[in-house]
């Protein structure tokens, strides 16, 4: 825009249109351009920058009653608060013609600092010369103010467009636990973290990604506990992304994660507040994009996917017996099927006999090899699913009919798949929602698992699992292992992974996230039964 | 450089992707075309040597039919017994002759790493088992615990005998051995014991014998039924006799097999709860003596005559227990001289405590074994008495 900015202004200038090589040599020339005073001028330019766009409003009027000041508010309609405007900045402008006039016959130049501190009742003000930067506040939602003879522009912040409220998470559920999450708006989100955390030394650091989005992305994370390592990598990260526009928060997932060729997600994310205020008190950062109602959170690891927020709000047995079967459920939802595969085409003798024959009979008059078979059932889900995801909300029970009719019914009854393979496949499909984060993930390894049982039976699928756990080894986030604390072990850190010991067990943050402040908590502070301060009287 | 680097990942994914689809499905078997054999059976034509392979085979689909109609087993349905088993007979001059014929007639290949048992017919155990022994020995795939058993007829006639409780006739017939073990009347003894007692050059391999009888249903019809009537006794790979059931029962006392079970005196019956035996050789003056010591303990279950329990009776009734078990020691000792053949295993006792007397002793065992001295030393203990102290009536 800059650029563009520059362009036109020699074109207006010099009344001559510029040639494409000029344009690349503009491209070096940093300096800004700025107002030159006449309003005249200076309004031609931006209308020209900001072209024919019909929600683009420049109101021009006359702000004196006697010396005439020709003066122009600059805003787009939709992303400012029509309230605001009208009864702070129209109102005092129009309404105080008198003292205006007095102050322009006094001092030309500085009408509109005068504006500034004292005809206008807004909170944020700021006087710039820039066109640029002029040009960039009134798209961001800000108004403008140009006066006739001066060299400043007032950009006032009035923003207010339409958002939605805060409603309570739709993907993240929890029982216990605070039902608010956050919107797309940026500043909302900002404040439902600040309001988790007074702490001042929770930070958000604002960094603006997108040549054309010009998206606000903030950094947000407590200053003395998350590593200074850990902050200055992402930072540097985040400012090396060159692109034209961030729609979401997965835009800067993905330019900014450890393992991109890798299955396993190594950025998390989260539509909670206090998912990522927790997170933010271990030692990690979070990143708040505008625009997105997902926070991501680095440096993510794979014991992470398992943690739910309930884990911590509920008392800690029930939650160690829900981490369990969570990663039961998560290698069942990988292997299940391949396993299955195996097993029927190669490994047979592994079944126990009564169960050899049940599975046998089942098997018998099938058209298809069993590997195929699965395959088929699994693509089938994956469609299903997707399908069920993407429909128009009314259509879904048609899917969910068709759906549960032709993969369990009928199927089995027309004698294209077994029986058993139908069980196999809602086991998987249901233990696959139990680990959302790595859920999709999942679906990829399945399919990968029931390829090689197909091919290599039990052996394939060991070579496969010796692949996933070699690779996982391997991988980090930002530095941090992906497989910590198991490896490298270490034992203070098992304490929130298969299992969940009570909080008051938990005195330090995560080693491996090497945080600032190590210590979470003051120590001994199991809670102990209740003793009377009076001896009991001896009863006779 | 970069497109280097690519090149060299596509080719990796494509090797990979040409490794799998080279060596294909190898070794893949779908259960479609597996035919899963419960039992094998074992004959021998005595004149000829000709070896006959009975193979029962599990059809799946009628079990599925059987248990999806809350039948829970085979058995007979409208007098029409279901087809859960089929049995397929060939005849060769070897066992992989046979195995060679088995593709004339069946649809699919058998697959042997689900059977329960392996019958011998009597004249094939009398004639020696030794090719079957040597192809299990050999076969990767074979299972060492699948079950012996003699058949006192052919083993095609016993593989045949569909009885009720059980939709797949050997798997009935593997649970009966395996019963009649846990309840101490007979040895139950898997491939891998009879390999190891026949590689052993005194010792006699064992199996249950068993047999066919009729029975009369409701309705006046004959049903045929399997019942383990001794323990077939080998020489080498060869049968040459049967211990009876109390000779068996003496001979799981002996060879420390015996957990549980019924133990019946003139004066109570009394169940065992906890037994243990200790075979102790002695080389003295020339001779050998076995002392067999025995510590049991038992409750009682039932007493036949009228007193109130005093101790006196008590160790009355550990008295004739210990004497009962004795002699069940005995006769089965006595018929293992008669038949010379060392099914106790007293020569390895031997072997293992004296170890340089052992290379005298093993070439002429046969000669020694009949005129061992056995010794019997039984410690009995009657636990408890039951609910009732005091007899329920008087005489």
């Amino acid at each position: 825009m800059i650029t563009l900015v520059r362009l036109l202004k020699k074109k207006l200038r010099s009344g001559r249109g510029s040639k494409h090589n000029e344009q690349v040599k503009s491209d070096q020339d940093h300096s800004p351009v700025n107002l030159s005073g006449k309003l005249e001028d200076d309004l031609e330019i931006i209308r020209a920058v900001l072209g024919p766009s019909n929600d683009v409003v420049i109101r021009e009027m006359k702000i004196s009653s006697g010396p005439k000041v020709d003066a122009a508010v600059i805003f787009i309609d939709g992303l400012v608060d029509r309230d605001l405007l009208s009864d702070d900045i129209l109102k005092p402008l129009m309404f105080n013609l008198q003292l205006i006039r007095d102050k322009a016959e006094e001092n030309h130049s500085g009408l509109l600092d005068f504006v500034k501190s004292s005809v206008l009742t807004v909170g944020q003000i700021v006087a710039v010369n820039d066109i640029d930067r002029i040009i960039s506040g009134v798209m961001s939602g800000n108004a403008a103010i140009l006066a006739e003879g001066a060299t400043q522009a007032l950009v006032i912040d009035i923003k207010g467009w339409e958002t939605r409220s805060i409603e309570s998470p739709t993907n993240e559920i929890s029982i216990r636990g605070p039902r608010d999450s956050f919107t797309e708006t940026l500043r909302i989100n900002t404040a439902l973290l600040r309001r988790k955390i007074r702490d001042p030394h929770l930070t958000f650091e604002h960094i603006q990604i997108g040549q054309r989005s010009e998206t606000d992305v903030v950094v947000a994370y407590i200053k003395g506990i998350t590593a200074d390592n850990i902050i200055e990598e992402i930072k540097q990260r985040l400012q090396q992304i060159d692109t034209d526009a961030i729609l979401d928060a997965g835009y800067i997932e993905q330019f900014i994660e450890d393992g991109p060729t890798s299955f396993f997600p190594t950025v998390g994310n989260s539509e909670r507040p206090d998912v990522v205020a927790a997170r933010m008190l271990e030692g990690r950062a979070a990143i708040l994009v505008d625009g997105s109602p997902m926070a991501l959170t680095v440096p993510f690891i794979f014991i992470e996917a398992f943690q739910n927020p309930d884990d911590y709000y509920a008392r800690p047995f029930f939650a160690s017996l829900v981490r369990l079967i969570r990663f039961f459920g998560f290698m069942l939802s990988i292997y299940l099927p391949g396993v299955f595969v195996a097993f029927k085409a190669f490994n047979q003798e592994l079944f126990p006999t009564p169960l050899l024959v049940t599975v046998a009979a089942a098997r018998d008059g099938l058209p298809f090899p069993v590997a195929i078979e699965a395959l088929l059932m699994l693509i089938l889900f994956e469609i299903l699913r997707e399908a069920g995801l993407r429909m128009p909300r009314s259509l879904g029970q048609a899917v969910s009919i068709v759906g549960a009719l032709v993969i369990g019914q009928a199927a089995v009854s027309a004698g294209l798949v077994g029986a058993p393979m139908v069980i196999v496949l809602a086991g998987t499909a249901i233990a696959s929602f139990l680990v959302v984060p790595l859920a999709d993930l999942g679906a990829l390894y399945r399919l990968l698992m029931t390829i090689a049982a197909g091919f290599l039976g039990l052996f394939g699928i060991v070579i496969i699992s010796l692949e996933i756990l070699s690779h996982l080894a391997a991988l980090r986030s930002l530095g941090v292992p992906y497989l910590s604390p198991a490896i490298p072990l270490n034992y203070a850190g098992l304490k929130d992974t298969l299992i969940r010991v009570p909080l008051w067990a938990m005195d330090y943050r995560p080693v491996f996230l090497d945080p600032v402040d190590k210590r979470r908590q003051a120590p001994d502070q199991m809670p102990r039964a209740w003793k009377s301060k009076h001896k009991k009287r001896k009863s006779q | 450089m970069k497109r280097l680097k690519h090149c060299k990942i596509y080719l990796a994914i494509l090797l990979t992707i040409i490794a799998l689809f080279l060596s294909g499905c190898w070794d893949s078997r779908e259960l479609d075309k597996l035919s899963i054999v419960s039992g094998l059976g074992w004959d021998i034509e005595p004149d000829t040597g000709e070896v006959t392979l009975t193979y029962q085979s599990i059809i799946p689909g009628e079990i599925a039919s059987s248990a999806g109609n809350g039948g829970g087993g085979g058995g007979q349905k409208g007098g029409e017994p279901l087809r859960t088993i089929q049995l397929d007979s060939d005849t060769g001059s070897s066992p992989y002759d046979v195995l060679s014929r088995y593709t004339q007639h069946g649809s699919r290949i058998p697959f042997y790493q689900h059977t329960q048992v392996y019958v011998f017919g009597w004249d094939g155990a009398e004639h020696g088992i030794y090719g079957f022994l040597d192809t299990q020995a050999r076969n990767p795939v074979a299972r060492p615990n699948v079950l012996m058993v003699v058949s006192e007829k052919k083993a095609s006639d016993i593989l045949g005998v569909q009885d009720g409780m059980e939709s797949i006739q050997a798997v009935g017939m593997a649970d009966i051995i395996k019963l009649s073990a846990a309840f101490s009347k007979y040895p139950a003894i898997t491939l891998l014991e009879f390999q190891n007692r026949i590689m052993s050059k005194t010792t006699a391999p064992i199996a249950p014998v068993i047999g066919i009888f009729e029975e009369t249903g409701v309705e006046g019809e004959k049903i045929k039924k399997i019942r383990i009537n001794g323990t077939a006794v080998f020489k080498g790979d060869k049968m040459i006799g049967k211990l009876n059931e109390r000779q068996s029962s003496g001979l799981l006392w002996a060879i420390d097999k015996v957990e549980k079970g019924y133990i019946d005196i003139p004066e109570a019956s009394l169940e065992i709860v906890k037994a243990k035996s200790r075979m102790v050789p002695e080389l003295r003056d020339g001779s050998i003596i076995i002392t067999i010591e025995i510590d049991e303990e038992s409750n009682l279950l039932e007493y036949k005559g009228h007193q109130d329990m005093n101790p006196d009776l008590i160790s009355k009734m550990e008295k004739a227990q210990a004497e009962e078990i004795e002699s069940q020691v005995k006769a089965a000792v006595q018929k293992s001289f008669s038949l010379n053949a060392d099914v106790f295993g007293f020569g390895e006792a031997v072997h293992r405590k004296y170890k340089k007397e052992w290379k005298a002793l093993e070439p002429k065992w046969d000669d020694i074994y009949p005129y061992l001295e056995v010794a019997v030393k039984v410690k009995t203990h009657v636990n408890e008495i039951g609910d009732v102290n005091k007899a329920l009536m008087k005489d």
